[in-house]
């Protein structure tokens, strides 16, 4: 049983406040879903949560270890794994090399290949030469084969046809109840949603909701409103 | 034509040297993306530790060892440089500051072993390995050949063959994602820095007593490793294991033609224009259009 915890984290770029004195919390067997508009901050929080770009306060703990100051690679070890956005593939090395890549102590290939057996026939091929979907199939895979306790993805449906989406959600699904604590970033809410167990909101920064998944999904005026503000909402309606 | 042909044997040795310095600028390059100026320089401060042990009486193979080390350790020291600061720069930051740190180098290497004063630097290989077409070739000429073949074929091998080839494989394409997946990156960044700083070191040593040993002249045989990596398009081993080797031959038939021997030093910036000018021709042709 798996606890990934953020306090008050915040996060600047070019000195200026990205994320501010956010909260989150992500345990074994459940999906975190973060939404929200564009500039909101989500990418901002994944890549402090995985040691891409620095923290500027808060803490980051997985099973109350800090890991707020360490290097990518140490949080890794630890467990955190971060699936980042645009399908970051090593483009020279085939689909098995980049699985190799990946394989710490204690895990097997076949894992990869029984999640997203489509990866099968791929296996010889560079990943340069995959379609956007197995691109975003083995970049998940290669994730699962560091061994983490905490998933992070980031928009894994950009540019993709919904039916892929539709079965990269049922794999990222899996990979909750087989055990594994997911921190979901996602644009398309309604999809996220609907796998997710806790939901986020974020705007300009900050969460602005936390709570049930499934209370925000039959709420979808909530969810608008959440997005774009109380003002914006209601100037615009 | 037999003086034609012992000046292109005689230019075997530096072909070799060129070669093994280029191939270890293309390594350089492939895995952490460095345009790396001060390979050779690198390499001269090994060779000069070896000349003050040899010249303070030391035996010459533990000073050759210690030479060895001292280039590792001088190669693993740039490398954390330019990991820890430099490490997101882009490629034409990190050539630029290898450049400021070969000037930096130069400029101590000369404060330290006195600028142009003579020194004795022990032919570690001397005497001839066999004669080709009456011709001598030298060991020397076969050694450094030979190394730039073995570091070529090594380098290879330990790519496509290993964890840790398939890991800095990784790392020369996507450094972030690689470290996001736990591999050490700093790690084995410093790893290529040592390794060709200890292949470098070696191959000067060999070809320090034929040229004239000082920091400045030695540091310089950059230039024509990077004709060499730039034949080779800072991709392949091979090509730059050729183009290197023919760059030496191509000097030592310059040497042999008293009309042009004065500008053979030149050769290498003839290859580095026409290779240039070769790679840009198609973007000059559509720019012309």
């Amino acid at each position: 049983m798996s606890r990934l915890v953020v306090s008050n984290l915040s996060i600047n770029r070019a000195e200026l406040p990205v994320v501010s004195s956010v909260d989150l919390t992500a345990e074994s067997g459940a999906i975190s879903v973060v939404l929200g508009a564009n500039g909101a901050g989500k990418t901002t929080l994944l890549e402090g949560l995985s040691g891409i770009i620095p923290v500027a306060g808060g803490a980051i703990a997985i099973d109350g270890r800090e890991l707020q100051k360490a290097r990518p690679g140490t949080r890794s070890r630890e467990g955190l794994a971060h699936v980042e956005q645009g399908r970051t593939v090593f483009r020279q090395l085939t689909t098995e090399e980049n699985l190799r890549v990946s394989l710490h102590p204690g895990a097997d290939i076949a894992e990869a290949y029984a999640l997203f057996p489509e990866l099968v026939q791929r296996r010889s091929v560079k990943a340069s030469l995959l379609s956007g979907g197995e691109q975003q199939m083995l970049v998940i895979a290669r994730a699962l084969l560091t061994r983490p306790k905490v998933l992070l993805i980031d928009e894994m449906s950009a540019g993709l046809a919904p039916v892929i989406v539709t079965r990269l959600m049922t794999a990222v699904r899996k990979l909750a109840d087989d055990g594994l604590a997911v921190v979901l970033v996602e644009q398309f809410a309604a999809l996220a949603l609907s796998i997710g167990n806790r939901a986020y909101v974020m705007r300009r920064g900050r969460v602005v909701y936390d709570g049930d998944c499934a209370k925000l999904r039959q709420s979808p005026d909530e969810l608008h409103r959440l997005y774009l503000g109380g003002q914006e909402m209601a100037a615009t309606s | 034509m037999n003086a034609l042909l012992t000046s292109a044997v005689a230019g075997l040795t530096a072909g070799g040297t060129y070669a093994l310095l280029g191939v270890c600028a293309v390594f350089t390059y492939r895995l952490v993306a460095v345009v790396n100026f001060t390979g050779a320089a690198i390499g001269t401060a090994g060779t000069f530790v070896l000349i003050a042990l040899f010249e303070a009486g030391f035996p010459i193979w533990p000073s050759v060892l210690a030479g060895i080390a001292a280039g590792t350790l001088t190669g693993v020291a740039i490398g954390y440089i330019m990991t820890r600061w430099f490490g997101e720069a882009t490629a034409s930051t990190k050539a630029a500051v290898t450049v400021a740190l070969l000037v930096g180098l130069i400029a101590i290497g000369l404060r330290l072993t006195g600028g142009q004063h003579p020194h004795n630097m022990p032919e570690l290989f001397p005497g001839s390995a066999f004669r080709l077409a009456g011709v001598e070739v030298t060991i020397a000429s076969v050694l450094t050949i030979g190394l730039a073949v073995l570091f070529t074929i090594l380098s290879d091998l330990f790519l496509n063959r290993t964890k840790v080839g398939l890991n800095l494989r990784a790392l020369a394409d996507r450094p972030m994602a690689a470290e996001l997946l736990g591999v050490r990156v700093q790690i084995l960044s410093l790893l290529v820095w040592g390794m060709t700083g200890a292949f470098t070191t070696f191959a000067l040593m060999i070809i320090a007593p034929q040229r004239s040993p000082n920091f400045m002249t030695l540091s310089l045989l950059v230039v024509p490793a990077l004709a060499a990596a730039l034949i080779g398009v800072f991709r392949s081993f091979w090509w730059t294991l050729a183009g290197g080797i023919a760059l030496g031959i191509v000097e030592g038939l310059a040497s042999s033609i008293d009309s042009i021997s004065q500008y053979r030093s030149a050769i290498p910036f003839l290859v580095v224009l026409a290779v240039l000018l070769w790679t840009q021709r198609e973007a000059r042709w559509d720019e012309a259009r």
